[in-house]
């Protein structure tokens, strides 16, 4: 078994000279190339903290509970993307396929939650992009992050089409690994954002 | 055929070891939803000094993050090269959050008190 895996290792056309896989090793640089670009976004909303001369202030506009059930959705959904990842490395398909759209779903979710809470900003509290210091940094900062899940729901989505057209199998390990990796990325930067933003008072 | 391309796959996807169980995986999310529970609460627990909440909100979220790097992105697992590849940008990020409020002078994030 050992003999065949070193095979199909030599014949992998994506595994590179080092023995890693191209395309793994290149998401994590781009996972690493995005630590500093949510890096410069937090860095910008903490300069600007406080040293906004008008509009509503964080703590006059911030729904903590429905910020925290949106956390808690994130998390779910890291859990349930390993799920798929370890069903698929069985090759158990049909759970794979699942946990996959469960990820999906969790993740819609909190793509929903935020479009409610930035319209509950914008109609409510007339706070805009262009309102404050605390409107732009806030704005661009979660909305860059919320941009990033909804690109990765739209990355589950298609992988859960093509296992439900018999086009995913464990062969396909390494694709559903580089979306999970993406996928738990936009979730450590809500754990970062969650608390410096919204938690810190 | 297929569970050797599981097994082929899982041993060849990055050059990196073993991964978890899932087990590990339910664990390792329970912890972090206790984290979480914690980190709320702790905001309506009146008589707690700013330092000390600010200071246990950032070490518990950083324990979250490290879990979640470590465990569901298999990254104590995974091949020095690919630990190399996030942990250096990763330092230069929170250089550049420091960089940046120092520029602006605004380490509000601590009480003045503290500085």
């Amino acid at each position: 078994m050992a003999d065949h895996a070193a095979v199909h290792a030599i014949h992998d056309p994506n595994i590179g000279n080092t023995g890693l896989d191209n395309r793994k090793v290149g998401m994590w640089a781009f996972l690493g190339s995005d630590c500093m670009f949510f890096g410069s976004l937090i860095g910008t909303y903490l300069a600007y903290k406080g040293k906004s001369i008008s509009g509503p202030l964080p703590h006059e506009v911030f729904d903590i509970p429905l910020t925290s059930y949106s956390a808690a959705l994130l998390l779910a959904s890291s859990l349930t993307m390993v799920l798929a990842l370890a069903a698929l490395q069985q090759n158990r398909l049909k759970p794979a396929t699942g946990w996959l759209f469960a990820t999906a779903m969790l993740g819609l979710h909190f793509v929903l939650n935020q479009v409610y809470e930035f319209t509950t900003f914008v109609l409510h509290h007339n706070l805009t992009l262009s309102t404050s210091l605390f409107g732009s940094s806030f704005f661009v900062l979660t909305g860059f992050h919320g941009a990033h899940v909804t690109g990765g729901v739209i990355w589950l989505l298609i992988l859960v089409m093509l296992a439900m057209r018999g086009k995913l199998d464990a062969r396909d390990y390494t694709k559903v690994e580089i979306a999970g990796l993406y996928w738990h990325f936009v979730d450590i930067v809500w754990i970062a954002i969650f608390t410096i933003i919204y938690l810190i008072p | 055929m297929a569970d050797q391309h599981a097994v082929a796959a899982a041993a060849t996807h990055g050059g990196g070891g073993g991964h978890a169980t899932v087990k590990t995986y339910i664990n390792v999310a329970i912890v972090l939803a206790i984290i979480t529970a914690v980190e709320v609460a702790s905001l309506y627990i009146p008589g707690i000094p700013g330092p000390v909440l600010v200071i246990s909100l950032l070490a518990m979220s950083a324990v979250k993050f490290f879990l979640v790097v470590g465990f569901f992105m298999h990254l104590r697992y995974d091949h020095p090269i690919m630990r190399a590849l996030f942990v250096g940008p990763l330092i230069i990020a929170i250089a550049i959050i420091l960089a940046v409020m120092a520029l602006f002078s605004a380490f509000v994030l601590l009480p003045r008190v503290v500085l």
